[in-house]
């Protein structure tokens, strides 16, 4: 069984406090939505549970065990994989290349559903171009497909689709489709309420650091608190 | 006991000129996330500037180093304007540029002055005994000058807007530039003052120690250690690690001998990188 | 997937480096024989640093590396074991097993450190020379080195040394191309975005130490071919400041395959010859090339040559 506990987590710069007491439970092939205004801390979480930065208090405990300020390597190792907000790829070298190296890197083998998402993405006609030649949005994807490419049973997704074109945005759609067919769960921080409204079960409200509601969309989304949080930021999803 | 003092006098003595080198080389890598080879090249070329000054132009010692400090200050500047601001984010690139830049001085420096040690002598002779113990007077003097010198860094630093906009640029580039400070403009600044300080420190101090090309790789090896000791980056930790390794390498040279000093320094550093890789006044700066 | 295990640079490499076999068939000029055996012992060095330069790190270490290695084999020498095979690879092996506590030690920390520990340690083995006269003959160094021995023949003629320097810049290369080549994802990634091949799941302190010491065997070689070469083990053979001059070789060759620091050597030992006497100036001329290769010609002379091939091709 592979659940991802989170128990009071915490994470301070100095002085300066991103997030605290965060906790929360993702079962085994769940989907879980985090939102909240920027700033308020939500690549920073999913920098800590990945092993990215070190936690300031607080426990990570990923399938019984507890992996709290393990090196990322090892994380990913246990079957923790992660996506960048960013277009994260290795840059130099072809499409082929930059999944092999996932897979290698990965240990576990390539994943069922792999060709199936690659063909999806139209990756495969690209096999053989340079990354950084690819468009925006097929670099983003390719980034996602690597994340999935090590075989993980959680992925962590950081804003997947900021940055791509509306009709882009539904290969996020397919890639956490095909994800959960894997049998993976999936974290999922985005801006884009759309998404998260027609992706996830449930969500979590980050605001200035703290949990701020965790439940159904729908339910959450209407919380007057929540409501408040999001003012001034409502031109952005 | 005046034997204990004696020590420790040297070892403070030492300390100031560590912290003048080490303070320069940790804000060039605080700033501009660049680890400069050349600060010994710039220490030697601060001595020759000096002794070129008062042997061949006659001018009095404190105005030579006041020139020293000009003329290294500003290559440092143009260095910085000129190459490494085209390849300041690439770590790599801005080492061996460095690098280059450090062979590039010292081999012209043999080509000019030759093999041979300089006759550079400091201008004033003499010691102060205060009862059994002795000091030099130019030991006193180069303290004086260097404490002074890390007094007006401080105040800069900490006292005006060009030192909080510095400051602030090596607390986090992004955030810097997003409040309006350009690194264009400060980049070359701090990589000269950086290089000055080195300049200052070889116009002090070769005429007491040694001027001859190939003194600037223990200087850059000491800073190095200095700098690992104190924690990358680290203003206040260059400091206090600088008077750590002069006062260790004193006492050891005094009750040891030999380089057993810089074996113990070695040690200690290692230590320290084992338990607490940040260094003695840690504080974690961005990756490299 | 296939791997590798050499490719045409390796290849190519280890041809141009049989010219240690090939050049006493011509002459027997002295000067040519002590060009070409600085060159072998360069080469060595400088796969060392190329080695550490694959995953961006600079090393400044090797002229330590070198001199245990070196010194392995001096001290052997002395208790009359000269066996080719057996001193060839307790060179390696001695450097290599030092490297791993301290590779251990350093790789878990920011590049930046890595630079910085490697120079301090080329001048720490400097003083730890000094200091240990009982074994290693402190600044008089060990003179006298009895020749190698291979199946119990002495190899004692000029043309025999230089065969031999020439033979073990080969098996320096097979292993440097070995390794980078079965590791070459692992080494590329790291090159080019260690967080994210971390955040794949490659332990890359793991790979940086495996490099590491590979790298200190590597140098160790070099060391030993230097002893055999003076046949004196002496302080001054590993200066810090000669590894600016490995580094130099490996830089201006060119960092993307192994004919860099092949090239690289060849070019600059040839160019210092050209200096005669006024060796002392070469450094200047290293600094310079250095300079141009950063801000104008990224991939040295390999890289250059490659470029220059994919435009008339």
């Amino acid at each position: 069984m592979t659940e991802l506990r989170v128990e009071s987590l915490a994470k301070r710069f100095g002085g300066l406090r991103v997030f605290q007491n965060i906790g929360f439970t993702l079962p085994e092939g769940g989907l879980l939505g985090v939102i909240g205004p920027n700033g308020a801390g939500k690549t920073t979480l999913i920098n800590v549970i990945s092993g990215r930065q070190m936690a300031s208090a607080g426990k990570v405990v990923l399938g019984g065990r507890d992996i709290t300020n393990q090196p990322a390597h090892a994380v990913s190792r246990l079957g923790l994989a992660r996506s960048f907000q960013q277009t994260n790829t290795f840059k130099s070298v072809s499409v082929n290349e930059n999944i092999a190296r996932a897979v290698r890197f990965g240990g576990r083998g390539a994943p069922v559903g792999l060709t199936r998402m690659m063909d999806t993405f139209g990756l495969t006609p690209r096999l053989h171009e340079i990354s950084d030649k690819l468009p925006y949005g097929l670099q983003k994807m390719l980034g996602l497909v690597m994340a999935f490419a090590s075989a993980p049973k959680i992925v962590l997704l950081d804003e997947p689709a900021a940055g791509l074109e509306r009709a882009e945005r539904q290969n996020v759609d397919t890639f956490v489709q095909i994800v959960r067919d894997a049998g993976t769960s999936v974290l999922i921080v985005e801006h884009d309420m759309d998404l998260i409204r027609r992706l996830c079960p449930r969500i979590l409200v980050l605001d200035a650091g703290v949990l701020l509601a965790d439940g159904p969309p729908a339910e959450v989304l209407a919380r007057p608190d929540v409501i408040a949080a999001y003012l001034g930021e409502a031109g952005e999803a | 006991m005046d034997q204990f003092v004696q020590a420790a006098l040297i070892g403070i003595s030492l300390g100031a000129q560590y912290a003048l080198l080490a303070l320069g080389f940790t804000l060039i890598f605080g700033i501009l996330g660049v680890v400069n080879f050349s600060h010994g090249g710039f220490y030697m070329l601060g001595g020759y500037v000096a002794y070129s000054c008062v042997a061949f132009l006659g001018l009095p010692y404190p105005l030579a180093v006041l020139v020293a400090v000009a003329a290294t200050a500003a290559l440092g500047w143009v260095f910085e304007l000129f190459l490494l601001e085209r390849l300041v984010d690439d770590h790599l690139a801005t080492l061996m540029l460095t690098l280059g830049l450090y062979l590039v001085i010292s081999t012209g420096l043999l080509t000019v002055f030759g093999p041979l040690s300089m006759e550079f002598a400091f201008p004033v002779t003499g010691a102060l005994h205060m009862g059994p113990i002795y000091v030099p007077r130019e030991n006193l003097i180069v303290l004086a000058v260097c404490l002074t010198a890390i007094a007006a860094l401080w105040l800069v630093l900490y006292r005006t807007d060009l030192g909080r906009g510095l400051r602030a640029l090596a607390d986090d580039r992004a955030v810097a530039m997003a409040q309006g400070l350009r690194p264009k403009l400060l980049f070359p600044l701090a990589f000269a003052i950086a290089t000055g300080l080195a300049g200052l420190t070889g116009a002090l101090v070769t005429p007491i120690l040694s001027l001859s090309p190939g003194v600037g790789d223990p200087v850059l090896a000491t800073s190095f250690l200095t700098v690992i000791l104190g924690g990358l980056g680290s203003l206040e930790g260059a400091a206090l690690a600088a008077f750590v390794v002069g006062i260790v390498e004193a006492f050891s040279s005094v009750y040891f001998g030999g380089s057993i000093g810089a074996l113990v320094l070695f040690v200690l550093v290692l230590l320290l990188l084992v338990f607490r890789p940040t260094g003695l006044m840690g504080r974690t700066v961005r990756g490299a | 997937m296939r791997i590798k295990l050499l490719g045409w640079t390796e290849l190519v490499a280890l041809l141009l480096l049989s010219s240690g076999f090939v050049v006493p068939v011509f002459t027997r000029s002295v000067l040519a024989y002590s060009v070409l055996n600085q060159a072998f012992v360069g080469v060595i060095a400088a796969e060392s640093v190329w080695i550490m330069l694959r995953m961006n790190l600079l090393s400044f270490a090797t002229p330590a590396f070198m001199a245990i290695g070196g010194y392995t084999v001096a001290i052997a020498g002395q208790h009359n074991i000269t066996d080719a095979f057996l001193m060839t690879a307790a060179a390696f092996l001695v450097p290599a097993l030092v490297a791993v506590p301290l590779g251990a030690l350093v790789l878990r920390l920011r590049g930046t450190y890595f630079v910085l520990v490697t120079f301090v340690l080329s001048q720490i083995m400097q003083l730890l020379i000094f200091e240990t006269p009982g074994l290693t003959g402190g600044s008089n160094g060990i003179s006298g080195v009895a020749a190698v021995t291979l199946f119990g023949a002495e190899l004692g003629t000029n043309r025999l040394v230089l065969e031999y320097a020439c033979g073990l810049a080969m098996v320096a290369t097979l292993i440097t191309g070995v390794l980078t080549r079965y590791f070459h994802q692992h080494f590329a990634g790291i090159e080019e975005n260690e967080i994210l091949a971390e955040s794949l799941g490659l332990a890359v302190w793991r790979y940086k130490a495996l490099g590491f010491v590979v790298a200190a065997g590597v140098a160790g070689l070099a060391g030993y071919s230097l002893v055999n070469m003076l046949l004196t083990a002496h302080p001054s053979s590993f200066d810090s400041s000669t590894a600016v001059d490995f580094i130099a070789y490996t830089i201006v060759g060119g960092r993307v395959s192994i004919l860099g620091p092949v090239l690289g050597t060849g070019a600059l030992v040839f160019a210092t010859n050209l200096f005669g006497t006024h060796g002392q100036y070469a450094q200047g001329l290293y600094g310079v090339l250095i300079l141009v290769v950063v801000l104008a010609a990224r991939g040295g002379i390999a890289g250059s040559m490659a470029a220059l091939w994919r435009r008339v091709s």
